[in-house]
């Protein structure tokens, strides 16, 4: 404080030599700032990618608008239509196809014949061109999965779908990213459920403890003959 | 930089004379990975641009967040209704036929998803079945006109040219108004009217063209094929009074002398001849179908055929040759009438002899056979031998020929040549083919054709014909027509559409129901109509969809022709004139001309000559030598007052005094990729002379031309190999990447096979096995590959391989994962040189030097053994490729599927930088295999074992509880093998054929012994059968 007094009075008395105080008091404060700003921003840019850009950020919740508001959670839910009723490839095929429009027909035939939210459905059946869904769970074009390499060997529809028999709109609940993929190959045992419970949403392991799962799930998995670790995470196993 | 010396060797077996010869451009070739890549030549000119230019795409990654952007929304339309038994995303297979060249083959084609993908050969119909029943095999050619179907250049629209010559688009509306009122006004009558058609088996073009003459009485039907067949035919006519078709079973065949006939690669049936071939190759083993029992081949040929490169006795001749070497033959066995004046070089004297004791002994096993372009006497001969030696009935079955009294085909375009000048024709219709291109140069075609007032025309493409002809249709392609056609032995099948026509087209029997004003027009109900009379049983539905299905009506073989011989009496061989005979040879890209267009086939090299993307006259040694070219030099040829500037290519085993010249290059109307390539020769062949003649003036000049070959591509490097024996006193042999014996030697002592070479001792045991859940293996048996080119092409279209073009062909850049090193042995000057054709793909290492380089783990193993490219991770390096011994590494150095390769004119020194421009065409990539990624610009690929039939299959199988079985997983490359040279397999499985094939006694790993690479491709020893092995030695 003392200085800064006798500052002030050095200025009064004599006109400020201007090649002595070209830079702002405040400037020295810069370079401790910057030091924090790079510190601060080497945490925070990677932070900020690595979760923003990550596909738990950008896909999951992924809820694109369908042609027509098909509602899971009343047919699958409610109604308790099993998946393969319309999905009818997903045990035999890599792709688990859409039903055609004649499967929707089977009932709407008879039921809402009137509803206008069904029309692209009975357009379609009377035109013969399809209804253009929207894809909800899309992967690389580089990946090569198959439904039914999963289905039959104990892999419920749930696992990457998550609970859509409570879905009024289809939403994607898993990233889907190749790490996530990858958890469940180094260690299948924890998503195995018997053959029939496949496509029972709902079900839960007759398991009390995490011990009495694992070995549910290793006992499973021995019976399912599932291929050992290195083989499910070879690189040809779903690239080629 | 390392010296390279190939005087430490003294190389046995060499691609090239410059190899042998070590010149320079193949020592820089061996020094240099990536030759043709100069960095300074393509690098961007200055340090401002450089930095202009990452400054530029850093600020492009940022901004449009490449990485981290969700990609765009992609819809599903699934059926309306779903068609019965049809499930998306699963390939389905149907059998169709189709036909070259007037005969057909049977085919199995996939259809994913609607689009036709990949076409193999029906193993349920004869003429294409290497295992009966299992697996059927498909020709290069068949195998590409699945490209032809999806080339956009392909002709798509109606076109009509006035008067004057002026061309415009018109459509099938008004062509059908125009052709009921032209050919309204003259039916009943026709006089004028003429039809020149390709040849044709099928059976509905026989009624429609037997409905056409009697609507139009006065009608001539003309037939054309520039590769005709019509010697054979002429042959039989001097032999038996009446054209019959040898059939041959060469499976049966004990002893098989050729007489300039090519049966294993441009015969007709060369698909059935070359699995029978090889059966009979394979008794060789032990475990042969008739062990110890393997086959010799004598073949006398004015070329280099692939029948040639794997015959055991070759006789190189000219043709003047052909006729005397076959009567001497006749005379030795016996046929009456025949005696033995002619005088013999010591060459075929000793040919001749052996060939001659040999069907003596081999008696009703023994065959003999005689090529289209041989002299009608000496297929009468070549029938009397057959005759003699009890063949026929055996290994020969005569059968009645199709439409037995039409002319011959050179016949027929020079009568309608004549009768065009004279005036006769006013109306000609031409339906396919191409005479304005391939018709013999003396009839000036083109101009007669234009002569006429009026012509219209059906084809594939708009190409020469069309360019004079006053309507052009577009003709669809077999793919998307109905249709029916015969094999070579006769039986009948049907064609079926796997498609709609992709660009409106119509098929020639369509047509000629429009001309013959019918009221059935659709291609279906013609067929079907044809079909009635032929299929016994209630249901004619039914039984129609059973030939559907199996593609094949059984027994419906040409029936055995009752034929007699006549006596023949055969004069005197005229004396040997000097000079060079001009041989034309169907061409192994292009066949006739008409695959011009197609660049699967223009990048496949040629088996022998190992040219790409034209053709050249073959000299050898001799005469080049004689004359003063060498390869790339351009000489003059006349005959018949016209000449032809065409480059050289010095042949090794080219028959001395014979030119060989491709037909089918020099196509000036056929496509981007087609045109103006290689050199016309159909300008030197006239109707008089249609398969050899006499040159009148050979000339060199001052001109070069830089031909593109990939015999010196990807050479393997044994240099190093040969260094190490040298210092450790090894006889030089471990370096050796090819392996053959004698049968005579094998027999004796199957170890021979290798030279006695044994495995060297392991230090330590492998670290890892890659045998769970299996281990997956292959095996090529060196002894029945022909190199015909038939697994390149499967691969090309089963792995979505690109191809690069000329330029790129000319910097050692083609794609292809499976090339044909094609290996002389002998010195370079020998008449006689043994060849040796030697597949090379991915070894799948278990050891592999590409894994130990990569930065990046873009290639690593998996569990069974499949050394993975994992595109993705792939930064392109290049070090895998660099550290590869067995050269088989491709690099994307452009986007090559983008765009058509020969388009110029863009950035980066006219090299076809297709990065900027629009996406793969939209029709083009139809073609794509979905279960292969197609592959960007800057990553490395190669070989993966058909990783997605492995998967495709094992998935299925799993997903019904089983495990895959022998024979469940077949590769694209050893299905389409005609001789099953290609066995794929589980070696975990001890019952496999594939781990039987690897204890062989001829199987061996290349390189492996030095560099310890543990490949998991093994090759089988190549095993020849010379005759009188124990003289040849003596001597």
């Amino acid at each position: 404080m003392s200085e800064g007094t006798t500052k002030t009075r050095a200025e009064a008395a004599t006109p400020p030599a201007p090649s002595r105080h070209l830079f702002p008091r405040w400037l020295n404060y810069l370079l401790p700032a910057l030091a924090l700003a790079a510190l601060g921003g080497g945490v925070y840019v990677p932070v900020l990618f690595g979760f923003g850009a990550s596909p738990k950020t950008l896909a999951v919740g992924y809820q694109p608008t369908q042609p027509v508001p098909y509602s899971h959670a009343l047919h699958a839910g409610k109604l308790k239509i099993d998946c393969r009723y319309c999905h009818t490839t997903v045990e035999k095929t890599g792709f688990a196809a859409l039903p055609a429009t004649q499967t929707c027909m089977n009932c709407h035939a008879r039921i809402k014949t009137e509803s206008p939210a069904l029309k692209p459905v009975f357009d379609s059946w009377s035109t013969g061109m399809p209804v253009t869904w929207v894809k909800v769970h899309n992967l690389a074009q580089y990946v090569y999965f198959n439904h039914s390499a999963h289905v039959t060997h104990g892999v419920g529809c749930v696992s990457c779908h998550g609970r859509v028999d409570r879905m009024d709109v289809v939403t994607q609940v898993q990233p889907l990213s190749m790490g996530w993929c990858l958890e469940c190959h180094r260690n299948p045992e924890l998503n195995l459920r018997p053959r029939d419970q496949i496509t029972n949403l709902g079900w839960t392991p007759p398991a009390q403890t995490d011990a009495e799962r694992l070995a549910y799930g290793l006992d499973l998995k021995k019976q399912y003959g599932i291929r050992d670790v290195t083989y499910l995470t070879s690189c040809y196993t779903c690239h080629r | 930089m390392p010296s390279i010396n190939h005087h430490v060797t003294g190389i046995e077996y060499w691609r090239s004379l410059e190899q042998l010869a070590d010149a320079p451009e193949v020592l820089d070739a061996l020094d240099k990975e990536f030759p043709g890549y100069e960095a300074d030549t393509i690098a961007s000119s200055s340090r401002r641009g450089f930095l202009k230019l990452m400054g530029a795409s850093l600020a492009l990654a940022g901004i449009g967040l490449t990485g981290c952007r969700r990609w765009p929304e992609e819809h599903l339309a699934p059926y309306s209704s779903n068609p019965r038994g049809r499930i998306p995303g699963v390939p389905e297979q149907y059998a169709t036929m189709w036909e070259l060249g007037g005969v057909a083959s049977g085919l199995l084609v996939t259809s994913y998803d609607g689009r036709p993908i990949k076409i193999e050969g029906n193993p349920t119909h004869p003429s294409s079945w290497t295992v009966k029943g299992k697996i059927g095999s498909a020709d290069g050619f068949a195998q590409a006109s699945l490209l032809e179907m999806y080339d956009p250049q392909r002709s798509a629209k109606v076109v009509a040219r006035t008067k004057t010559g002026e061309k415009r688009d018109s459509t099938w509306k008004a062509f059908e108004s125009f052709a009921s009122k032209h050919f309204g006004e003259q039916k009943a009558d026709g006089s004028g009217f003429a039809i020149l058609s390709e040849s044709s088996s099928s059976l509905s073009v026989a009624d429609q063209k037997k409905r056409l003459l009697a609507a139009f009485p006065k009608a001539q039907w003309f037939e054309y094929e520039p590769l005709t067949r019509d010697g054979e035919r002429d042959g039989a006519k001097t032999a038996f009074g009446r054209p019959v078709r040898p059939v041959l079973h060469l499976d049966k065949a004990a002893i098989v002398v050729t007489l300039d006939a090519d049966l294993l690669s441009t015969h007709p049936a060369h698909v059935r001849y070359a699995a029978d071939w090889s059966a009979r190759r394979r008794s060789a083993d032990p475990s042969g179908e008739k062990p110890g029992e393997m086959s010799r081949v004598y073949v006398a040929e004015c070329g280099f055929s692939i029948t040639g490169s794997v015959a055991d006795e070759r006789l190189p001749i000219d043709p003047s040759r052909i006729y005397p070497v076959a009567k001497s033959l006749a005379a030795r066995l016996g046929v009456t009438g025949v005696t033995s004046d002619e005088h013999l070089s010591e060459m075929e004297e000793k040919w001749v002899a052996s060939a001659a004791a040999d069907l003596k002994q081999a008696g009703s096993a023994g065959v003999v056979a005689v090529g289209p372009a041989a002299p009608p006497h000496a297929h009468a001969l070549g029938y009397a031998m057959n005759q003699a030696i009890g063949a026929v009935g055996n290994t020969v079955m005569l059968v009645e020929e199709q439409e037995a009294d039409r002319p011959s085909h050179f016949q027929a375009i020079a009568d309608l040549a004549g009768q065009i000048t004279s005036g006769k024709i006013t109306t000609l219709l031409i339906i396919g083919g191409n005479p304005a291109y391939d018709a013999p140069a003396d009839l000036a075609f083109a101009k007669a054709i234009e002569s006429v007032p009026v012509t219209v025309r059906l084809g594939l493409y708009e190409d020469e014909t069309s360019a004079v002809c006053k309507w052009h249709l577009p003709r669809a392609h077999y793919l998307e027509s109905w249709g029916d056609a015969r094999s070579w032995d006769g039986t009948a099948g049907i064609v079926q559409p796997l498609i709609l026509p992709l660009y409106g087209g119509k098929s020639a029997i369509e047509i000629l129901a429009i001309f013959s004003g019918e009221s059935e027009t659709a291609g279906e109900q013609i067929v079907r109509r044809t079909w009635k009379p032929l299929l016994k049983g209630d249901d004619f539905d039914l039984e129609f969809r059973r030939v559907l299905e199996a593609g094949v009506l059984e027994g419906s073989e040409f029936p055995a022709a009752k034929v007699e011989p006549r006596a023949v009496s055969y004069p005197a061989a005229e004396p040997r004139r000097p000079g060079l005979y001009i041989r034309f040879e169907p061409d192994a890209h292009t066949y006739d001309g008409r695959f011009a267009n197609n660049g699967w086939l223009q990048e496949t090299p040629d088996p022998l000559t190992k040219l790409l993307w034209e053709n050249a006259a073959n000299f050898s040694k001799k005469d080049a030598d004689a004359l003063g070219v060498t390869t790339d030099d351009v000489v003059s040829i006349s005959v018949n007052g016209a000449t032809l500037p065409v480059a050289v290519y010095v042949l090794v085993g080219q028959p001395v005094g014979v030119i060989g010249l491709s037909l089918g290059y020099g196509r000036t109307v056929s496509g981007n990729i087609g045109n103006d390539l290689g050199f016309n020769t159909y300008l030197l062949r006239t109707s008089n002379a249609p398969y050899s003649i006499l040159a009148a003036e050979v000339r060199k000049t001052s001109e070069s031309h830089e031909l593109v070959m990939t015999q010196n591509h990807h050479l393997i490097d044994s240099v190093g190999a040969a260094g190490r024996d040298k210092r450790i006193g090894e006889k030089y042999e471990s370096g050796k990447i090819i392996h053959e014996a004698s049968f005579a030697a094998y027999k004796a002592n199957p170890g021979a096979a290798l030279g006695g070479r044994t495995v060297g001792l392991q230090l330590f045991d492998p670290p890892n096995q890659f045998n769970s859940p299996h281990a997956w293996g292959m095996t090529i048996d060196l002894n029945t590959c022909i190199g015909c080119n038939a697994c390149a092409v499967a691969c090309q279209a089963e792995n979505n391989i690109p191809i690069v073009g000329k330029q790129q062909c000319r910097k050692h850049r083609e794609m292809n994962w499976i090339r044909i090193d094609r290996y002389f042995k002998g010195a370079p000057d020998d008449p006689r040189p043994e060849v040796i054709y030697q597949p090379m793909a991915c070894q799948h290492c278990e050891n592999a030097p590409c894994e130990q380089v990569c930065p990046v783990g873009a290639t690593m193993h998996d569990s069974e053994g499949l050394n993975t490219m994992v595109y993705n991770r792939c930064i392109g390096t290049r070090y895998c490729s660099n550290n590869c011994p067995y050269k088989v590494r491709r690099f994307n150095y452009f986007d090559y599927h983008s765009q058509d390769p020969r388009h110029t004119g863009m950035p980066w020194n006219n090299l076809p930088d297709n990065q900027q421009m629009e996406t793969v065409d939209k029709i083009k990539r139809m073609v794509f295999n979905p279960e292969v990624t197609v592959r960007m610009r800057g990553v490395m690929e190669k070989c993966t074992y058909c990783v997605q039939r492995i998967h495709r299959t094992a998935t299925a199988k799993r997903a019904e509880g089983k495990d895959v079985e022998d024979g469940d997983i077949i590769t694209a490359c050893q299905q389409a093998c005609p001789t099953q040279a290609i066995v794929f397999g589980n070696l975990n499985d001890a019952d496999a054929e594939v781990t039987k094939l690897q204890k062989n006694p001829r199987a061996y790993a290349v390189l492996d012994a030095t560099l310890d690479t543990r490949p998991r491709t093994r090759y089988l020893a190549k095993i020849r059968n010379p005759a009188a092995t124990e003289t040849a030695k003596e001597a």
